[in-house]
């Protein structure tokens, strides 16, 4: 509950500092504003796939019910953020670029990345928990396509920017960098306070089911 | 609309959405319960 009251604090204030507080940006302009929820949305679903790919190696390893549970549950909230990535991304490329999307190799990976995780879902509706196993290599499987997406704007020549922020020498003015640390702490804020709702439902889900079970 | 105004009332149509979606399961969640309960 704590995370959900800070959460719902945090997001308006961030969107305020967004619209209102940053500066305009000398080449972009308004639409630059974008990136305030562009990137953190990413970082979220990034942060969201990790913890899945972790919970589902110790799913495999330990047999935990408790660590697919968590994989499942960050999966989907992690493909809500990845949805906001994708759904952001081509209206801040129609502003800038003029294109609304383009296969190069940082936005088709990103399109890639949100189909594997779609297939997860999937699979865990049809299958349930006694797909746990195999979805839970699907999870580790899809989490490669994260060190693709990023070292794709760095690696190949993509119309899409190298990373700007996570360097040693962020390319980005100090008034603009607070804002958009502040606006990623406040979607993890909010992935966590999501996740941690959903945790709790499935957990409930599961001891109704068995209870169903053994009566 | 300006694309600015479009990403974040996308944005925030999609959160509200996921939102719901949770409340809803856990309206479902809290009615499977109470007629595990009743019986």
């Amino acid at each position: 509950m704590v995370w959900l009251v800070l959460s719902a604090l945090a997001l308006p204030i961030g969107i305020v500092l967004a619209l209102v507080v940053a500066p305009v940006e000398a080449f972009q302009g308004e639409p630059y504003r974008i990136l305030y929820i562009h990137v953190p949305s990413v970082v979220t679903a990034y942060v969201a796939f990790t913890v899945t790919f972790v919970a589902s190696v110790l799913y495999l390893w330990r047999r935990g019910l408790g660590y697919d549970r968590l994989a499942a549950t960050s999966a989907e909230v992690g493909e809500v953020f990845l949805t906001l990535v994708l759904l952001t991304g081509p209206i801040w490329g129609k502003a800038v670029w003029g294109a609304w999307w383009t296969w190069d190799a940082r936005l088709t990976t990103a399109l890639i990345l949100w189909f594997i995780f779609a297939g997860y879902l999937m699979l865990r509706a049809w299958i349930g928990p006694h797909g746990a196993a195999a979805s839970a290599v699907v999870a580790i499987v899809g989490f490669l396509d994260i060190p693709l997406i990023h070292w794709s704007a760095v690696l190949l020549r993509t119309l899409h920017p190298r990373p700007a922020v996570f360097r040693p020498d962020p390319a980005m003015p100090g008034s603009m960098l607070a804002i958009l640390l502040f606006n990623m702490a406040a979607f993890v804020l909010t992935y966590l306070a999501l996740l941690g709702v959903r945790l709790r439902q499935e957990t409930r889900r599961a001891e109704l089911q068995a209870r169903e079970e053994t009566a | 609309m300006s694309y600015v105004a479009a990403a974040y009332l996308l944005t925030t149509a999609v959160l509200a959405v996921y939102v719901w979606t949770l409340w809803a399961r856990q309206r479902d969640l809290r009615r499977a319960d109470s007629g595990r309960q009743a019986r």
